[in-house]
Order: structure tokens, then C-alpha cells, then sequence
């Protein structure tokens, strides 16, 4: 059978994965993704319970309530990111992976120690704008879809290929004229930009939220989805993420083992496919 | 009596578990220039061995429930046999997620995820086997040594710390000497400097790398045993706390630095029990607040070599 | 198996893919006006932590749910069909086996093991109207989610100032109160400050708060702090490993008073953590196996019986009662109303209305629920742990 609400959590997790995707795109391992899902889904669970006024008359949360929240978190966590974007993305390779996760780990000890974040019990009892989870579906499948929809553009767009000349070689990229600092900062925005909205929507569909959202586990969570669904083009990481959010679920049939089965899988799948799941042909 | 010698005895006794545990990650890193998450299970599973190795029963929902060994070991053999049966978990991690991925040259990000799902295995594995319950390793270990020492002038510390602390001092010991001195250790060494440059001296990198591991995961199954003779082995997540924490430590001390790896955990030992009571709350955003720091002023870390950039 | 295709052609089949994945969305859920399936009993769904951190938890509770099949399986007229799902330690793991279960007809649901769990998953169940009974949330507000959820497990606010009054009584020279909690645990948190309103309460002088983390398992640091304020009582809100370690230091590094901690220690799975010096700590617990009850002596010596000697947990003793409860109540309404060929939907909300009514004879001695469905039961008890010469095995022994 197969169930909505784990299909909303599948599509949150391609969105995750998109956005570790996009400064992987430009050669860039953040995993600061968690952090900023964490801010979004905290800005969403503050104002939908302490704002009165957002509520609206009906018996469900109004959707242009969520519309302002988003246009509050974004705005915010897009300085953020450029705030940090800037020092932070002078490290290279796994420097800048390991700043990134002591970024998260700061933000949630913060959080949590924090009374008017929610601290450790969270902030629960979150109003709901849809009735079930076939509204959220939708909604997670919205911002799926305009997301894969830039990422799609980036394929042709010149900053995609600038992206892509980073990758490859930044010193080369540099020599060519692509200002790389300005490349991998709109990819390092775009991305928290990504996981913030993500994260708004969560906060609604998990009707509590905590900062244990930010955790060690989810940044390298995610960037399996990433690795496993192929990191070349967009629909690597959607698939890595649908699937392999999907896979716990569909194992527990075969009971305690699952989690034993859940790890061979990501560890034989880079072996067995190292491109991931969704390759790009080579030219 | 002073409380900041206090407070640096603790620091260090605490500073000293992760400098062991970041050894092993720095070991990994300096022949293969990845990380290694599966280091945290190994660490977890070396506390295990201990507990059996020393006779212990396993409880009631494991698959092995009520199993035991047929031998008990005095806790210095159990403790050295621990560490060789982590040197084969180590061993069969690194064949299994790490060869084949070596062989064929791939990119790093593949190891973290690899290694990451090695690690899901055995924690799994473990509870699968043992259960989810805790272990405890019998407190009357250490015979009739008093619980807690007292150093004079009011200072004290706790017995099986100190033991930690002189363990975990003389294998480091062995391990520079080792590296410096020994023929296989400069091999290892210059596998860690340039493995093209190595192959053509006519050094096995492959055999360095496995080398590494097994050190590297026999230090992690000593080290294992120890911890859980100071604070019990909580359930099968028992070493995934440390591992965060000693991927801190390596990137303070400086990647692939095995001194730095020992200064940065005594760093972070000490700059955490110096966080005031009242903040102690922030403790671990401490810790990383100031890995932060040092990674925007030296990006290299304490020891490490700055990147050559090639042109 | 490796998909090659250009960045073009991607593009064109993923709108396709997409649709495909919103083809078999659309096609679930069961429908709530079919009747119940009886063919294997009521079904009924259990959500507990069998992974994750919480996993030792979860694994007590599994045990009280098997022994509760075992005792009432037999010789009823409406067995239950109990299907038990691993709902992690976190939110989303919740939410999942929720809903699972929800999807698989369940008439009613018992979980999920943490709190924090509960604020998550426990709505979806209220607004598609399937009862849940909850086994271990102590938080406050967890019946407050809605008319269909309720719990067996009374609420710290009830059972942690208990303790504080026994070691008053105890010990009416204690003065000085040292307070430690988890600050990034919920549980933790939440029941700090009801025993920081009771030590307040009570007079006492609270010397000092030290925080620690979930994951810490050294202490030196807070305990060195902490005994420089030379407290007589040490109150600790904490999980059963970091608590279990944190008084074993405590110890060690002498402190000599009295020591009351809360629920989160409230399982013999502290004994081999701080081994002897587990011995002479104080808990209120909800449930007692000294009490001498018919269906409470039947119970521990079940467990003793199959656990090797070892008397239950609280938390198992609360998830079998969770269970008794619902096989109670779907026996009396299949008396007076059947529910073979009876609406899912119907019958869920005919078990939530007779799980409320009834009063139940538990090993948790008698209880009966309130119109929100919090738990009314009769007595909370006070421990004393107490350890054997082994320091291996010991018992929470009832202080009267």
C-alpha cells in the first residue's frame, strides 16, 4: 500500500537532496542543509503559533498565512547564507564540509538551549493549513517542481555552466574569467534559500518542531541521497532522495533487519553504481 | 583547593579520550585522504569485545541472549584482545567499503557514504545481537584500587581516568615512536606523502592502507574498552557521540596530523571544562565555535600542511 | 542499474515519472466505511522506539505487549490481532508507522514510546479518528491533543514531587539542592522544573542548576562545579545512561547525600550503569511490582518466569496495561454492540468512547481515565534502589 503521507516525506527528501545538490554542482560540499531547514521550519512554527492574527476565521490555517511565512524565512535565511557564504566558503573540499557540520551543531545547541526557540521540548501544536496529507503532496510537489524547474534552467544557463567549470577545475574556471566566489556564493544561498522553504512546509506537516531536526545524522543523510541518486544532474538527487526515503518503509517487512539492509544499500550502491542511480551521458 | 587545576585535570582526562579516538580518523586520512565513518562503530564495538572478553553475559534480547564465553580474561588481555578484534572489523570495513572504491580511484565523497553505511551495519548488527540494553563492565575491575585518587591540595581524579590517561599516553608513545623510527612506519608515512611516489620506492600501498586501518581500528577498540570501563556502554549508539566530537578534534589538530590530532583533543578537552557552569548548557557549541574560528584564520588546522593549489 | 540519458531527455520523461508517483499516491488509503477485518482478531497497532537512541525503551515495551498477548489471547471472544511497528527515535519514524498502520484498518493504536514523538504523530490519528493510548508520554498536553488520545502513563507534574516529600520526610535537616538536567532532552527539561517548583515548594534552597547534554557521558566538569556549593540532596532529571553514569561519578568523586531522580531512570536498566552506587536513590514511580494485587502478582511473575527471575519495568508494566485496557474495553463493546461487519470508522470511535468509560484492574493497580483522557489512577509509589552485593542486579524497593 502505498501511503501519502510517506510520499510528502519522499518529496521533502528530493528537495533536501537538491540542496546539498547545488553547491556539489559547483564543486562545493556543504552540509550545512540541515541548518538551514531547521531556521525555516523554526520561523514557520513561531509565527503560526504566536502570531494570532495569521490564523485567520477558518478552521484551517490560511495558505497565505504560510505564503508570508515563507516570504519571511526566505529573505532571512538568504542573508544568512550570504553572511556565512562569504568566510566560510574559502575552504576547500572536506574543510568545508566539517565548518559546515560544526555550523549545524553550534545552531542546535543554541536552539535548543534557547527558551524562545522552543528550547528542547519544541514548539508543538502547529495549525495546519491542510486537512490531510494530500494537500500537503501537493504542496511539497509545488516547490519540488519550481525547484527542479531552476535546476533544470541551470543546465543551460550561463551560470550553470560556470557552476559546472568550478567543479571540474576552479583554478582553470578562474583563469577563464568566472568570478568563482560569486558562483559558489549564489549556489550556496540558493541552497539554504531551498532547505528554508522545506522547512516552513515541515513544521506545518510534522505539527511540532524541534531543533533536533539539525542534526549530525541529517546532513550525512542527505548527502546520501545525493551520492546515491547520481550528483550530475537535478533528477539524481530527486530519485536519491524519493528513494531512498522510501526504502525504511518498505523494508519493514522484513522487520528488525531493516536498518542492516538499509545500510547495505548505501554502502554497496556507490560501489556498484559510483555515477548514482541518474548518469549524465558522456560527450 | 584550585579549582582551575581541577578543572584542567578534567579537561585533560576528558581531552585524552578524544585524542584517541581522533588518532584513528587521522591515521585513515593521512594514507587515504578520506574520512572514516564507520570509526565511531568500530570504537562501539571494541567496547563490546571487552565486555565479553571479560566474561560477561549478554542479557536478554539480544539474538545471543544469555550467551557467554567460555573463558574469562584478566582486564589487561581483554582489553589488548578487544583491540585485535576491532583491527579485523576495521580490516573488513576496509575491504569491504573501502577497496573497491581505492581500486578504482574514485572520488572522496564516495567513502564518506560508503564508511557511513558500514557504520549503520554494525550498529545494527550489535543491537540485532546484544540488544539495546546497557553494559556495564564489573566495577571491581580494578581490584582494590580506590575509586578516585586524590593528588594532594585537594585535587582529584578518577581511577579508571587516570589509567585512561596513562594507556592512551604510552600507546600514543609507541605509535610517534613507531612512526618515525620503524622502517613500516616510514612507509606508511610516505604512502601518506605521495602514494605515486611511494609505489615507485617499492612500498605496497595497498598493504599501508591496510595497515593504517587495522592500527587505526585496533586504537579505536582499546580505546573503546576503556571508555567503557569510565562510563559504561550505553546501547549500540555508545561511540557515535564521540564521533562528531573527533571530527572536530582532526580538524583542529589539522588533518592527517598525528600530533595534532593529540593536541586538539586536549584543546577541546580543556576549552570545554573551562565553559563556565552557568554556560555549560553552550558546551559543545563551544567546542565548535571555536573549531570554527580556527579553521577561518588557519584553514589548515594546527598542523596540517596548507593546500598546494596546482597549477 | 544505470539510467545513461542526455540532460534533455531527462526533462521530457520526468514529468511523466512525476504523474506515475502521484498515479500510485492517489491509489491508497482504506476506506474507513468498510467494516472491520476480524479475520485475525481486532487489529490494533503499536508504535515503539526499536531503533534509534530511545531503542532501549522501546525494547521494555515490546516485552509488556508480548506478555499482554500471551495473558489475554486465550479464552476471548474478541482477540486482539496486534501488529507492532518500529517507530524510530524521531518524529518522521512516528509519523510513518502512524500512518501505516492507520492505512491498515487498525481500530485503535498504543504509542508512540517518546513525547516528543507524540506531539507529531498523535494528531494525524485524532484528525482521522483512531484512538491512541499512550504507554510512557509523561509530558503535559498529551491528552489535550484531541478527544481520541489518551494514556495509562501519568504525567510527571503528578509523581516527580512525590519524591522530593520523601526525602523530606526521610531526611528533614536537607537544605542545600543540587539540580542536573539534560537541557537539549524534552523529557528531561520538562520535568526539571515541576521538581524545581517542588524543591521551591518545600523550602529548600536550590544551590545550583547544571545542565548537560543527552549525549554527554562525562561529568567531571558539572560535578566538580556542582559540589563546590556543598548541596546535601542532588535532584537529577536524566536519561537511564547519562543519569546512571552521572551518579556513578557523583559518587565516586564523594558526594555522600541523598539522590532522587526522575522517570527516565525508572527501569532496572540502571543497575549495571552505576552498579552499586544505583544504591539508596529515590524515585516516585507509577508502578510498583511490590503491589499486592491479583493481577498485579500474576504479572511479575509471568515476567520472572520468562525474564529470568527479573522483576518488570515500569515501562513494560505500562505498555501491557495499555494493552490490557483495549482488549478490556473491545470486549465489553463487542458484548453490547458486535463489531464484526461494524464501519472501521464506527468502531474506532465506539473503542475510543468504551476505552474512556471503563475502569480497569492493571498491575498498575486500579485505573480509570478522565474525560480528556488522562489517567486516574489510585496509588503512586516511592523506591528506594536497592542494590545486591553483586552491584550487578538490585531492586526499586517500595518505601512506605
Amino acid at each position: 500500500m502505498f501511503d501519502i503521507s510517506l510520499f510528502v516525506l519522499m518529496l521533502l527528501g528530493a528537495l533536501l537532496a537538491l540542496a546539498v545538490y547545488l553547491p556539489l554542482r559547483a564543486g562545493q560540499l556543504s552540509l550545512a542543509t540541515p541548518g538551514f531547514y531547521t531556521i525555516g521550519g523554526t520561523v514557520a512554527a513561531l509565527l503560526s503559533t504566536t502570531v494570532p492574527e495569521l490564523g485567520g476565521n477558518e478552521q484551517t490555517y490560511p495558505l497565505t498565512s504560510v505564503f508570508l511565512e515563507l516570504m519571511l524565512a526566505i529573505p532571512l535565511v538568504a542573508l544568512l547564507a550570504f553572511l556565512i557564504g562569504k568566510p566560510v566558503l574559502k575552504l576547500k573540499g572536506i574543510y568545508l564540509a566539517i565548518a559546515t557540520i560544526a555550523l549545524v551543531e553550534i545552531l542546535r545547541v543554541v536552539l535548543l538551549s534557547s527558551p524562545w526557540f522552543g528550547a528542547a521540548v519544541g514548539i508543538f501544536a502547529i495549525p495546519q493549513p491542510f486537512e490531510g496529507p494530500e494537500g500537503y503532496a501537493a504542496a511539497f510537489a509545488v516547490l519540488l517542481g519550481i525547484t527542479a524547474w531552476g535546476c533544470q534552467r541551470l543546465e543551460t544557463e550561463p551560470l550553470g555552466r560556470e557552476m559546472a567549470a568550478i567543479r571540474n577545475d576552479e583554478l582553470a574556471a578562474r583563469c577563464m574569467g568566472v568570478n568563482s566566489e560569486r558562483v559558489k556564493l549564489i549556489a550556496f544561498v540558493l541552497s539554504a534559500i531551498i532547505a528554508a522553504a522545506a522547512g516552513v512546509l515541515a513544521a506545518h506537516f510534522f505539527n511540532s518542531w524541534s531543533a533536533r531536526q539539525a542534526s549530525f545524522d541529517a546532513s550525512i543523510t542527505t548527502l546520501a541521497f545525493v551520492v546515491l541518486g547520481g550528483s550530475r544532474t537535478w533528477l539524481g538527487p530527486v530519485i536519491g532522495g524519493l528513494v531512498l526515503t522510501a526504502l525504511p518503509e518498505l523494508l519493514r517487512p522484513i522487520g528488525d533487519l531493516r536498518l542492516i539492509v538499509f545500510g547495505l544499500v548505501i554502502l554497496l550502491g556507490p560501489i556498484f553504481i559510483p555515477q548514482g542511480l541518474i548518469q549524465q551521458k558522456r560527450s | 583547593m584550585e579549582v582551575w587545576l581541577q578543572l584542567l585535570v578534567n579537561g585533560i582526562s576528558i581531552g585524552a579520550v578524544y585524542a584517541l579516538f581522533a588518532l584513528g580518523y587521522t591515521l585513515v586520512f593521512s594514507v587515504l585522504g578520506v574520512i572514516n565513518f564507520a570509526h565511531g562503530a568500530v570504537f562501539t564495538c571494541g567496547a563490546y569485545f571487552t565486555y565479553i572478553f571479560l566474561g560477561g553475559v549478554v542479557g536478554s534480547n539480544g539474538l545471543l541472549a544469555a550467551q557467554k564465553l567460555p573463558v574469562t580474561f584478566p582486564l589487561a588481555i581483554a582489553l589488548v584482545l578487544a583491540g585485535l578484534t576491532a583491527a579485523m572489523v576495521g580490516l573488513l570495513v576496509e575491504t569491504v567499503a573501502f577497496k573497491p572504491l581505492r581500486r578504482r580511484g574514485a572520488e572522496p565523497l564516495l567513502y564518506l557514504i560508503t564508511s557511513l553505511g558500514a557504520g549503520v551495519i554494525i550498529v545494527n548488527l550489535i543491537q540485532l545481537l546484544m540488544g539495546a540494553e546497557a553494559y556495564a563492565l564489573p566495577s571491581n575491575i580494578l581490584g582494590s584500587m580506590p575509586a578516585v585518587l586524590a593528588l594532594g591540595h585537594g585535587l582529584q581524579i578518577r581511577t579508571v581516568q587516570l589509567l585512561l590517561l596513562l594507556v592512551g599516553g604510552v600507546t600514543m608513545l609507541i605509535l610517534n615512536i613507531w612512526l618515525n623510527q620503524s622502517l613500516s612506519g616510514k612507509a606508511l608515512q610516505a604512502v601518506a606523502e605521495d602514494a605515486t611516489t611511494a609505489r615507485l620506492l617499492g612500498i605496497n600501498s595497498g598493504a599501508m592502507i591496510q595497515l593504517a586501518f587495522a592500527i587505526a581500528s585496533f586504537l579505536a577498540g582499546l580505546s573503546g574498552g576503556l571508555v567503557a570501563l569510565s562510563v559504561n556502554i550505553g546501547g549500540p549508539y555508545f561511540g557515535i557521540s564521540y564521533g562528531l566530537k573527533g571530527l572536530g578534534v582532526l580538524v583542529l589538530g589539522g588533518l592527517g596530523s598525528v600530533p595534532g590530532a593529540m593536541l586538539g583533543g586536549l584543546i577541546i578537552g580543556i576549552t570545554e571544562a573551562f565553559v563556565p557552569a552557568k554556560l555549560s548548557a553552550y558546551k559543545d557549541a563551544v567546542a565548535f565555535a571555536f573549531l570554527f574560528l580556527v579553521l577561518i584564520i588557519r584553514p589548515q588546522g594546527l598542523f596540517g600542511k596548507p593546500p598546494i593549489e596546482k597549477v | 542499474m544505470p539510467l545513461a540519458m542526455p540532460a534533455a531527455k531527462v526533462l521530457r520523461v520526468s514529468p511523466k515519472w512525476l504523474l506515475l508517483l502521484g498515479l500510485l499516491a492517489s491509489c491508497s488509503s482504506t476506506n474507513s466505511n468498510a467494516p472491520v477485518n476480524l479475520n485475525a482478531g481486532l487489529p490494533v497497532g503499536a508504535v515503539l522506539s526499536l531503533t534509534g537512541n530511545a531503542n532501549v525503551y522501546g525494547q521494555d515495551q515490546r516485552l509488556g505487549l508480548e506478555l499482554a498477548q500471551a495473558a489475554f489471547k486465550p479464552g476471548s471472544s474478541m482477540p486482539l490481532n496486534l501488529i507492532i511497528e518500529d517507530g524510530g527515535s524521531d518524529e518522521a519514524g512516528a509519523i510513518n508507522a502512524f500512518n501505516l498502520l492507520i492505512n491498515q484498518g487498525t481500530t485503535a493504536l498504543i504509542g508512540p514510546t517518546l513525547s516528543q514523538q507524540a506531539f507529531a504523530a498523535s494528531p494525524i490519528a485524532q484528525r482521522r479518528g483512531v484512538p491512541v493510548l499512550a504507554p510512557s508520554n509523561t509530558a503535559t498536553g498529551i491528552p489535550e491533543i484531541g478527544s481520541f488520545i489518551s494514556r495509562v502513563s501519568a504525567q510527571s507534574s503528578v509523581i516527580a514531587p512525590l519524591s522530593i516529600n520523601k526525602v523530606m520526610q526521610l531526611d528533614p535537616a536537607i537544605k542545600r539542592v543540587a539540580v542536573f538536567y539534560a537541557n537539549d532532552d524534552a523529557y528531561s527539561t520538562s520535568e526539571t522544573t515541576i521538581f524545581q517548583k517542588a524543591i521551591k515548594a518545600k523550602g529548600l534552597n536550590t544551590v545550583t542548576v547544571q545542565r548537560t547534554q543527552l549525549n554527554d557521558q562525562d561529568f567531571l566538569n558539572q560535578i566538580t562545579s556542582a559540589l563546590r556549593a556543598k548541596p546535601d540532596l542532588v535532584v537529577l532529571s536524566l536519561q537511564a545512561v547519562d543519569g546512571g553514569n552521572l551518579i556513578r561519578q557523583l559518587r565516586e568523586l564523594g558526594f555522600k547525600g541523598k539522590i532522587v531522580v526522575g522517570n527516565g531512570m525508572n527501569t532496572p536498566n540502571i543497575y549495571p550503569i552505576c552498579q552499586r552506587f544505583c544504591d539508596g536513590i529515590l524515585i516516585a514511580q507509577a508502578y510498583s511490582p511490590e503491589l499486592k494485587t491479583k493481577e498485579n502478582q500474576a504479572f511479575v511473575a509471568t515476567h520472572k518466569a520468562q525474564q529470568g527471575g527479573r522483576v518488570p519495568a515500569q515501562l513494560t508494566a505500562q505498555a501491557y496495561t495499555a494493552y490490557q485496557v483495549i482488549a478490556e474495553a473491545a470486549q465489553r463493546l463487542n458484548k453490547r454492540e458486535p463489531l464484526k461487519g461494524m464501519p472501521l470508522r464506527q468502531a474506532r470511535l465506539l473503542l475510543n468512547k468504551e476505552i474512556l468509560s471503563g475502569t480497569y484492574n492493571t498491575p498498575l493497580g486500579k485505573i480509570s481515565f478522565s474525560r480528556d483522557g488522562e489517567v486516574k489512577q489510585e496509588s503512586f509509589y516511592v523506591a528506594e534502589v536497592q542494590m545486591n552485593p553483586d552491584g550487578q542486579t538490585g531492586r526499586f524497593a517500595l518505601l512506605k
